[in-house]
């Protein structure tokens, strides 16, 4: 029984009193910032990065994980409660929360995507355990031209999820993977795009880049569109679902986490993609699809389910291949380098308990959210009521900080001011920073695995071409790439957005 | 003949791209290069910067060409507030200490938005200088001076 070893060895870690503390922190910052809508995870995460320092790695990342699923949770009370998606992956949910809402069934409605999102979440945990180790041991016998060309696949992935055009995606990734290229060459000691600036030796600071475009760059682009917004907020008063609502959601629940299951694992998917993509299934085997957007009981259950299964898995291929499919994956893995820690396959076998108790804890930290949030929903609400204006100034004030703390350094704030003004400007020209993000954390392992390769095969190109691992790798992100060009998929991929 | 810029931005985004590229092949080029089996330190950026400069000239050539919408900004106070309001902190901060610091940081923070009343800036501004200093400096130990050092 591997797996009852490795969950009880999860439990081991995650019991630790400082441990489940900062769970609950995570789940709780998570829930708040998921409640507000105008700050993401990613922000959150970028920002809170400096402050875990001085805490163990595991900690650190249980933290940073429960923030990531606890905005799930929080991201549907607002769009039910208010029709305004706290999180982007809960947009789909304001469609049919918001009405239920209306109907005076606001309770049933949170009600059902808190257990929904409960069941998600231990659904994906345990597939977490199930395929972890099992695509690590495959990883393990990958060489550099399989890495590379897995690599390769990640990146592509990641930009069918991007708004605007893929031209532009790509070129975020080719700015990212530069970027990450600042910096001392370690085979040959050469400082590369340093132009002299002592700071620019060791490279550009992760948490520099990412205080600049996700920190900053959406805080003024928030005040940007800012707009005195009436928050009514609806009365709950009753939680418990009816009988009828039951029957009508469990299938939709578990329709929701296969599909949310599945669609975390791919390169660029997650919790958006999937809670669209739940949607729209529900919509499509419905008897009645008319009900949709009028209160139907399966659009809520669905998504809800399917986002919250879909940021679990998403881990998978971050924590067993090092390879991050989204930009808040993006955040965790450089959490894990910037704690000392090479992310990839030797994860689970050098660093079980990290590995497991990481894995444990979001099952734990699902557990706390269904068990504080109902009760606590009165509270969230409330919080609503915060105008944006008293909010942002404390979030620049968190940035500043955190960005200083990191190396005491001046030219580190001028650097993420940098960062937040081409940021903005970029997200002005439809460029988002999550592939630039993702580039650079890739940089340079993408670098030292072509590298290695093209050692190996004696300058050879076609290596990547004549292992079977590495050339179905390359075949897929080159059919991604084709199928996002081809003008039907565009369509959808605009329609989804658009809804 | 005349060029108009059809698709703002796509055309400014291109630009952007291969200017980056531009000056990442020159100074790449600086590097040795090496061979495929033997690769210096240059032979990957130049890479990269050859492909950047490709999608980004392709993009704003696609700018001149297909029809799209301009760069709409409605305001520029946010990005000169906020950014103003960061580097200020990152000048004030070693010579007049951190709370002086705080205090200008979230102030020139709050102009940033069109809702602006000075009052409630100039009481954030102490509250958040206050907590700041509580929780980083009292809680955290962050080395930081409060006022201005000798």
């Amino acid at each position: 029984m591997d797996i009852f070893n490795n969950m009880l060895l999860g439990f081991t870690v995650v019991l630790l009193p400082w441990n489940l503390f900062y769970c609950l922190f995570g789940a709780v910052i998570g829930t708040l910032i998921g409640v507000l809508p105008g700050i993401g995870p990613a922000a959150t995460i970028a920002l809170l990065l400096p402050f875990t320092f001085n805490v163990p790695p595991v900690t650190a990342l249980i933290m940073l994980a429960g923030i990531y699923y606890g905005s799930q949770y929080g991201g549907s009370t607002t769009s039910i409660l208010v029709n305004i998606p706290g999180e982007s992956s809960s947009v789909v949910t304001c469609l049919d929360g918001y009405a239920m809402a209306r109907q005076g069934r606001a309770g049933p409605a949170l009600a059902i995507a808190a257990m929904g999102s409960f069941f998600a979440g231990c659904v994906a945990t345990v597939i977490i355990c199930l395929l972890a180790p099992t695509l690590a041991e495959l990883a393990l016998k990958f060489g550099p031209a399989e890495y590379f060309s897995m690599m390769v696949l990640g990146l592509v992935g990641a930009t069918m999820l991007a708004r605007g055009s893929l031209l532009k995606a790509i070129a975020m990734i080719l700015l990212g993977l530069v970027l990450g290229l600042v910096g001392t060459d370690v085979n040959s000691g050469t400082r590369r795009f340093a132009f002299g600036i002592s700071t620019l030796f060791d490279g550009i600071d992760f948490v520099v880049v990412v205080m600049g475009l996700f920190g900053l760059a959406e805080i003024i682009s928030s005040l940007d569109h800012e707009m005195k917004k009436e928050i009514m907020t609806t009365k709950v008063s009753r939680l418990i679902p009816t009988r009828a609502d039951l029957k009508a959601s469990w299938k939709a629940v578990i329709r929701g986490t296969a599909l949310g299951s599945m669609l975390g694992i791919l390169p660029g998917g997650g919790a958006l993609l999937s809670s669209f993509a739940s949607y729209a299934l529900e919509k499509r085997i419905a008897s009645d699809p008319s009900r949709f957007g009028k209160g139907a009981i399966e659009g809520v259950a669905g998504p809800e389910s399917a986002n919250n299964a879909g940021a679990q898995t998403s881990f998978i291929p971050m924590l067993t291949l090092g390879i991050p499919t989204n930009g808040v994956m993006a955040l965790m893995l450089g959490a894990m380098m910037i704690h000392g820690i090479a992310p990839g396959p030797r994860v689970m076998v050098e660093k079980p308990d990290l590995f497991w108790g990481l894995i444990v804890s979001m099952w734990v930290g699902n557990l706390m959210l269904v068990i504080l949030n109902l009760p606590l929903i009165g509270i969230w609400v409330r919080l609503l009521t915060v105008p944006y204006r008293f909010l942002y100034p404390a979030i620049v004030m968190f940035c500043c900080i955190g960005v200083y703390s990191l190396n005491n350094s001046i030219i580190d704030l001028a650097m993420a001011t940098g960062f937040g003004i081409v940021g903005y400007l970029l997200l002005k020209l439809d460029c988002e920073p999550a592939p630039l993000v993702l580039g650079f954390i890739l940089g340079p392992m993408m670098e030292t695995y072509f590298r290695r390769a093209l050692v190996f095969s004696r300058g050879d190109f076609t290596v990547f071409f004549t292992q079977p691992i590495s050339l179905t790798m390359l075949l897929t992100a080159a059919i991604l790439l084709l199928m996002n060009i081809a003008p039907t998929v565009r369509r959808k991929r605009e329609e989804v957005f658009q809804e | 003949m005349q060029i108009r810029i059809r698709n703002g931005k796509d055309f400014y985004a291109g630009l952007f791209f291969f200017l980056i590229g531009i000056v990442t092949v020159l100074e790449a080029r600086g590097y040795s290069v090496g061979t495929a089996r033997n690769m210096g330190p240059g032979y990957f950026p130049i890479l990269l910067g050859y492909l950047l400069l490709m999608i980004g000239g392709g993009t704003a050539v696609r700018g001149l060409w297909l029809k799209g919408e301009g760069i709409k900004i409605s305001s520029m106070r946010p990005l000169l507030m906020v950014s103003s309001a960061v580097l200020s902190f990152a000048l004030l901060l070693k010579p007049c200490g951190l709370i002086l610091a705080l205090l200008a940081l979230v102030f020139l923070a709050c102009l940033g938005s069109r809702e602006f009343r000075i009052r409630y800036a100039v009481v954030l501004s102490f509250a958040l200088a206050a907590i700041a200093t509580a929780l980083f400096v009292y809680t955290l130990g962050l080395p930081l001076h409060l006022f201005w050092s000798e």
